[in-house]
């Protein structure tokens, strides 16, 4: 994937997963409409292609207004990635073609990569969620499962276990992907399908959104560094 | 300038330690104060009890409620390891717009209390680890 090809490619998804959220502080919780409504109209500009760079720096001008006005992320990982995905973008638009843009841009990649081995590396320490456990008790007490139903699965030990250990595993060895095009292909496809479990059974929409929004600077990447 | 920086560094330089061990999770209940005592602590939106399949499709698109309850959950996370204004205010101010005008009589004050839920051993455990100071009903 080219440079230019993926970076479009990653507005226009940011400028989506905008568009949803604000809507959902606009028409569903009515909290700060209007603060919303702004960042809509600049992420409507953004997927229409007006203005772009000037609408991404708008943006960000109203990530500093959101941040203050929640004292940090509204939606913890996800806006973080979201705003990272929307910084990241920005920095390519306005710095000087070529080498210092595709490092910002490069930047995004390298820390979507990290999102996903650090997330392992934290957990196959953990003898906890090594024996299924930690998982069992995200359903058990946890804030996240979206029923009251789901907490049954909490009392399925093996089960637990056995979900454990492919999330584990897929996280840790994620950044090998990007040395084979189709093997990308395929992690991010495993991904995706692991981002949308948990928006299911956590209620953790916004992170599948974002996250889809950060893929194409790992397609441009792999086409750099790739051995096959 | 500075609380900017701290804001925006987060974002930058992510730490991405999701679930590195699952801590003691907040609930969030409420009770109307009488005679200067809570009466009867209640859940502030309980989830429900079951959710269809098509239902959690949907949500991937429109998740308003939920999403503000995640974020209940920081504001509760961030008042128990520094209370600041800002976060007790957010929480009243979501108790007292969920309440109807008739729960709430003239001069009565609404309270919330943090319960953090935990496993101990092969017990579930519960402590309460903030009680809020009691705010008037209409005082949005």
């Amino acid at each position: 994937m080219s440079f230019d090809l993926a970076l479009r490619a990653s507005e226009i998804l940011l400028a989506l997963a905008f568009i949803q959220s604000s809507a959902e502080h606009v028409f569903g919780t009515r909290d700060a409409p209007l603060l919303f409504a702004v960042r809509g109209v600049l992420a409507v500009l953004v997927l229409f292609n007006i203005a772009v760079p000037w609408a991404l720096i708008g943006l960000c001008l109203h990530s500093v207004v959101a941040l203050h006005r929640y004292q940090g992320p509204y939606n913890g990982g996800s806006d973080r990635m979201g705003l990272l995905v929307l910084y990241c973008v920005t920095l390519a638009h306005v710095l000087p073609a070529g080498l210092i843009s595709e490092t910002a841009f490069g930047y995004l990649g390298i820390q979507v990569v990290m999102s996903y081995f650090i997330s392992g590396k934290v957990k196959i320490v953990n003898p906890d969620w090594r024996s299924g456990r930690a998982l069992a008790d995200v359903f058990a007490f946890s804030a996240y499962p979206v029923s009251e139903r789901l907490r049954d699965l909490a009392n399925r030990p093996r089960q637990m276990m056995l979900a454990s250990w492919p999330v584990i595993g897929f996280e840790l060895v994620f950044p090998i992907s990007l040395l084979w095009a189709p093997a990308l292909v395929l992690a991010l496809t495993i991904a995706f399908a692991f981002h949308l479990a948990n928006a299911c059974l956590f209620g953790l929409n916004r992170f599948v959104w974002v996250w889809v929004a950060s893929y194409p600077s790992l397609l441009w990447i792999q086409g750099r560094i790739g051995l096959f | 300038m500075l609380r900017t920086l701290s804001l925006i560094l987060p974002v930058l330089v992510p730490s991405w330690r999701f679930f590195k061990s699952v801590e003691p999770s907040p609930r969030v209940q409420w009770a109307l104060v009488a005679d200067g005592s809570p009466t009867d602590w209640r859940e502030f939106r309980p989830g429900p009890a079951v959710v269809t399949p098509f239902e959690m499709l949907m949500r991937l698109f429109w998740n308003p409620a939920r999403n503000d309850a995640l974020f209940l959950v920081s504001l509760a996370e961030r008042i128990v390891q520094n209370p600041t204004p800002h976060s007790i205010n957010e929480v009243n101010k979501r108790i007292l717009a969920d309440l109807a005008p008739d729960q709430v009589s003239t001069g009565q004050s609404v309270q919330f209390r943090l319960v953090f839920v935990s496993r101990n051993g092969e017990a579930r455990s519960e402590e309460v680890l903030y009680v809020s100071e009691p705010v008037k009903g209409g005082a949005k």
